[in-house]
């Protein structure tokens, strides 16, 4: 069931995820939403009841659109320098300092070089989304290195667990919380509207082709093959605890052709931050009573469920 | 009457790993001498032929590769076009793999077929003669013929000199130059099984055609209707009448006795549970097809001169090898997560098949997770005279006291997937 509406506000919005967005200078095509467009989107969330994410650029917006954005409840999602925003976008490492959630987007080689300063950061915001921007390029010797740095963040959690603060980072500390999938719904519980009054399955899909719609704000929606965007329609995920990861449809796309089959580094990427919350998770136990109402995380002797398929019937 | 010491049957290979093997398809050519209206290969074209080149890389990637093709046993499989019009390079090809085969001590070695399905027009040249000579015990060959001249004939035509389909005054059927190799084929294969593909203009033709296959010596017919949306309205009930006067024929004349059609199963016509019976039909991701570039995919249907609609899928090549992350899908496919609610709830669900490609040409975005249902109605037609078929052939054997001994000896018949 559809619940959020994810709207662009420019071309050049900036990215939230794993797909690169085009870069802010005017001559890559900054087109900002239509005002007429926006209103119309924002109609649509109402009557759909849809809870709106404004993704903005880094450029400011004319003074017009205020009006009609605060027109709704809503959240900001912003670049990092911006004011006024829920989540804040740090492209590329950078160390940083926020009061509200930060999303890092870093290459393997940006965390691996710089997962000590990450690790610091994690007192310094109140939740931390690292999101690897090159999943798709992991060898073993990278899901090694991966496996290494995750041991050494997670120490770090623990401590600042010890020292009686929460710190929040998704790709240790929401397995722990979790009891079942929480994946990023593209196509499913999210859908995005794009500067061009049409509808896509997530804004990486905008930007990859934008032929590639599921409706527009005239016609409506229309969601070809919409059980596939669905858990249970994923053979492989349904099958999967590590329920933190954001089981990213247009990587699946991108790396498999189906948008309901992940590729095998994000699963191996997806059960190493598992196995290391696992570890976390007994880790702080030693220290306490935590989680009481949260399992163990189960010892499983795989790290990509595809390697089990045999036993799924 | 065959010499069962000079027959060439493929069976006489002993090794051979029967259920346990590896399928890998030499598209050596797209090139054909007919037109046949129903065929698939919308690309056809004399242009794109193998070379020996892209046949030696991959046969050495492939036999350099066991983790990825740890079968006990491997079929190697040609296809066209017409296979046969390479039969030079096919030759080739099959010397250097048993030799590979033989020089890497490879398990393979001892548990390999050569698979042909041919048109059946050059079967008698020396050349295709001296290569089922050379390879004997390890050859299978089905040559398909449609049944009787007006139904074979209807469909499958010589194309043009200048390789196009003939305008329909200027049709010219094929059935005279296969029918001839029949007799050769059998005494070579006596028990070659032939191939028979009904789309809507056949209906009429299929008792007599089955009929005439029986008595062409031809004991083993697999039959199925084509996947693709060609059906009209009332198709069905045609279709359903073609077969109950086929079960008659074959029951009142005894034709069950040595003989099999596809189209009467016993397992067929059942519901399926959503969790016990949910493997995916057919065989794509499991095989290999190699075409002229060097291209790998899933199955030969997902080539670019078989489809209608969408871009290949290619999962690899000879240079790169092959992408893994592109066969999980593949691997990974099953019945209910492909399937319609409707087909899942189905009463008759059973024996009701699909072909991977064809979902994939058929579907409304690019998946092979899209069930393609169009032969829904002509699949309750075969139910339900295949339960009037069973039904009158099992009272008739009870009466006469021979159930039990029909059941000890019955031959299974194939299940026609493409």
């Amino acid at each position: 069931m559809l619940q959020y509406l994810v709207i662009l506000l420019d071309k050049t919005s900036t990215s939230f995820c794993h797909y690169k967005a085009p870069s802010n200078s005017p001559k890559e095509g900054r087109t900002l939403i239509p005002l007429e467009t926006l209103r119309q989107g924002i109609r649509f969330g109402m009557m759909e009841n849809l809870m709106i994410q404004y993704v903005y650029p880094d450029h400011e917006l004319p003074e017009e659109y205020q009006e009609v954005l605060e027109s709704i409840d809503h959240s900001k999602i912003k670049p990092y320098g911006q004011e006024d925003a829920d989540v804040l976008v740090v492209d590329g490492f950078q160390q940083v300092k926020a009061t509200v959630p930060v999303v890092l987007r870093v290459t393997k080689k940006e965390l691996f070089a710089h997962q000590a300063e990450v690790a610091e950061m994690l007192a310094d915001v109140p939740r931390l989304n690292v999101v690897l921007t090159d999943v798709e390029t992991f060898t073993e010797a990278d899901f090694e290195a991966y496996k290494e740095c995750l041991t050494r963040l997670a120490a770090n959690v623990e401590r600042l667990y010890v020292d009686g603060k929460s710190p929040q980072l998704n790709l240790l500390t929401d397995r722990m919380m979790l009891s079942q999938m929480n994946n990023c719904g593209a196509g499913d519980t999210t859908i995005t509207l794009a500067p061009n009054g049409k509808f896509y399955v997530c804004p990486a899909f905008y930007y990859e082709n934008e032929a590639d719609s599921i409706g527009d704000l005239e016609h409506g929606l229309d969601i070809k093959n919409k059980q596939l965007y669905k858990l249970e329609y994923a053979p492989i995920c349904r099958h999967c605890d590590a329920w933190q990861c954001k089981r990213c449809i247009w990587l699946n796309r991108k790396t498999t052709l189906e948008v309901n089959t992940p590729s095998h580094e994000q699963c191996v990427v997806a059960h190493l931050e598992r196995n290391a919350s696992k570890e976390l998770l007994q880790n702080i136990r030693k220290h306490g009573t935590f989680l009481p109402e949260q399992e163990e995380i189960k010892e499983i002797d795989y790290l990509d469920p595809f390697d089990k398929r045999d036993t799924w019937q | 009457m065959v010499n069962k010491k000079e027959s060439l049957v493929y069976e006489a290979a002993g090794q051979w790993k029967d259920g346990a093997a590896k399928n890998i398809t030499f598209i050596v050519t797209k090139d054909c001498q007919l037109a046949c209206k129903y065929c698939y290969l919308v690309g056809k074209n004399t242009k794109e032929r193998m070379s020996w080149d892209v046949a030696k890389r991959s046969i050495d990637y492939i036999l350099d590769h066991k983790e990825y093709f740890s079968e006990e046993s491997v079929i190697w499989d040609f296809i066209g076009g017409e296979p046969f019009l390479e039969i030079d390079l096919i030759d080739k090809i099959c010397d250097y793999l048993k030799m590979e085969m033989f020089r890497r001590n490879h398990h393979w070695f001892n548990s390999y077929r050569f698979s042909f399905s041919t048109n059946g027009i050059n079967y008698h040249t020396d050349k295709v003669q001296n290569f089922i000579k050379k390879n004997a015990g390890h050859v299978s060959i089905g040559i398909t013929i449609d049944g009787t001249k007006r139904k074979h004939d209807l469909n499958r035509i010589w194309k043009t000199k200048e390789g196009f389909s003939p305008k329909p005054e200027e049709e010219k059927g094929s059935y005279e130059d296969v029918v001839k190799n029949i007799p050769l084929w059998l005494e070579q294969f006596p028990n070659g099984g032939t191939k028979v593909t009904i789309s809507s203009a056949d209906i009429p033709f299929i008792k007599e055609s089955v009929l005439h296959l029986y008595s062409l010596g031809i004991h083993e017919v697999n039959i199925n209707v084509v996947f693709e949306d060609v059906w009209k309205d009332g198709d069905d009930k045609l279709f359903e009448e073609q077969l109950m006067q086929l079960a008659d024929a074959i029951i009142d004349n005894k034709y069950y006795l040595g003989n099999t059609c596809s189209f009467f199963s016993d397992s067929i016509g059942k519901p399926l549970d959503k969790d016990l019976d949910n493997r995916n039909w057919c065989g794509a991701g499991r095989m290999l097809s190699i075409d002229a570039a060097g291209n790998f995919y899933p199955c030969t249907r997902f080539a670019a001169y078989s489809l209608r609609s969408k871009k290949p899928i290619i999962i690899g090549n000879v240079k790169d090898g092959i992408n893994k992350n592109l066969l999980r899908p593949f691997l990974t496919l099953d019945r209910t997560t492909q399937s319609p609610q409707e087909c899942i709830d189905c009463e008759v669900a059973s024996g009701c098949a699909w072909c991977q490609g064809e979902n994939y040409d058929a579907a409304d975005t690019s998946t092979v997770y899209q069930r393609a249902t169009a032969i829904c109605k002509m699949h309750k037609a075969r139910v339900r005279a295949n339960n009037y078929y069973w039904n009158k052939l099992y009272r008739k054997l009870e009466m006469e006291g021979q159930r039990e001994e029909f059941e000890k000896n019955k031959k299974k018949s194939n299940d026609v997937i493409c």
